[in-house]
């Protein structure tokens, strides 16, 4: 079936894959479940607070399920007992795992959200959780635009925009070279100028006598005549006075030089495409950058308020 | 964690012979598709290899080439040094220029 350039590559390409189907309902499951157990516990009890029992659940449950969704995706990425395909739905349960982990941590709050230890280690889940949303919107986009510019870059042969154009320029100054050459030739038809008219008097028969193109020859070596010889140009001949004037067509840049100023206009958007290609891969890669060290700060906000929970539960537990 | 932290040099596309070079010295290990994170459905090398050079591109491997996300993943794993993703690249610049055939 022959498709059309939009159905080719579409930005909204979605593919349901079984992997994203099975991590999309575990999510949503887990939530559903999640959220009702809480509001059964928080229609039953009068304690609804994050140092609830359901409380302790949630901070458990979330924390193992981000625990979870950092190191499982981590470790089976480097391991080698793995077949093709399998990694994708490792990654679909690093996103499914996330989600949820931030979701049980949420609903661990209990609309507490007092600028303490927690609620910063909240707002570094919620940061780490967006970017890897961002992340996966970065990562349908960028490619996409990255293979535009990469379109652009390109013949449709495939070969190398700016190496064709550059041989074209080669063409067009070889082209100019010869054109000179013949330009500079003695004999005017040669060059493809229109022929002199014929001079009358003296002039003219000197010219007739020169005709062979030699220097009559004298006697005497020291004999030099101010004549003008029939190799010498006469600048003042209709056919070589070309200097234009200022609005003539031929006083604008590149008139010489037919073509070229396209070409190099041509050369600067293939360049423009390939800084666009470099800056939309670097967003791809440093977004992901960012996304390790929101994950690295989480933990180290949520080790911080595990401690400071501690800190005050410990001496509870003691007396 | 250190070796994250020392950026390597972005790598630009590929163009149409340079992939074909590749192509040819792929030695069909796997080891690319293994390490690949955005293939959700099995496909074979020698397909692959075979439908990025030219011809029709069948559903599976424009799947494949629309969910790659040019992460380089495949990159480092490749035994003699060949760019994956610059191969992928150029299927995505077929996808979009040309209609494919399912």
């Amino acid at each position: 079936m022959e498709q059309t350039d939009a159905q080719n590559y579409s930005l909204f390409f979605m593919s349901a894959s079984k992997p994203t189907v099975k991590t999309t309902v575990v999510t949503l499951l887990g939530m559903a479940i999640a959220l009702a157990l809480n509001l059964v516990y928080a229609h039953f009890s009068t304690d609804n607070s994050p140092d609830s029992v359901a409380g302790y659940v949630d901070a458990t449950v979330g924390s193992i399920l981000l625990l979870l969704a950092a190191m499982k995706y981590s470790i089976y990425r480097r391991s080698r007992n793995r077949g093709v395909g399998d990694l994708n739905g490792g990654l679909n349960w690093h996103i499914s795992f996330g989600i949820l982990g931030l979701f049980i941590l949420f609903l661990h709050t209990f609309g507490n959200f007092n600028p303490r230890t927690g609620t910063y280690a909240l707002y570094g889940m919620i940061a780490l959780v967006i970017s890897g949303v961002i992340g996966k919107i970065i990562d349908r986009v960028m490619p996409r635009m990255v293979a535009q510019q990469v379109q652009k870059a390109l013949t449709a042969q495939g070969e190398d925009k700016i190496a064709s154009i550059t041989q074209k320029l080669q063409d067009i100054a070889v082209y100019n070279s010869q054109e000179l050459r013949g330009f500079q030739a003695r004999d005017s038809s040669m060059a493809g100028l229109p022929p002199t008219k014929p001079k009358t008097g003296k002039g003219a028969a000197k010219e007739q006598t020169g005709k062979s193109l030699v220097i009559p020859s004298s006697w005497d070596l020291a004999y030099f005549s101010l004549d003008e010889t029939p190799q010498e140009m006469n600048q003042q001949a209709a056919q070589y006075r070309f200097v234009p004037d200022r609005k003539s067509e031929l006083a604008r840049p590149m008139t010489y030089l037919p073509g070229t100023q396209e070409h190099l206009e041509a050369i600067e958007q293939v360049q423009q495409a390939l800084q666009l290609e470099q800056t939309y891969r670097h967003i791809i890669r440093y977004w992901r950058v960012l996304h390790i060290f929101l994950a690295f700060t989480t933990i180290g906000l949520t080790l911080w308020h595990l401690e400071y929970a501690l800190q005050l539960l410990i001496p509870l537990y003691i007396h | 964690m250190l070796k994250m932290l020392k950026p390597k040099p972005v790598l630009l596309h590929k163009n149409g012979p340079q992939v074909r070079q590749e192509i040819q010295a792929c030695i069909g290990c796997n080891e690319c598709l293994l390490a690949c994170p955005a293939l959700s459905e099995p496909i074979t090398i020698n397909t692959l290899n075979r439908e990025i050079v030219g011809g029709t591109i069948s559903a599976p491997i424009a799947r494949f080439a629309q969910a790659c996300y040019q992460c380089g993943a495949c990159v480092d794993p490749c035994p003699v040094g060949l760019h994956r993703d610059a191969m992928m690249m150029w299927l995505k610049v077929r996808l979009l220029s040309s209609g494919w055939e399912e």
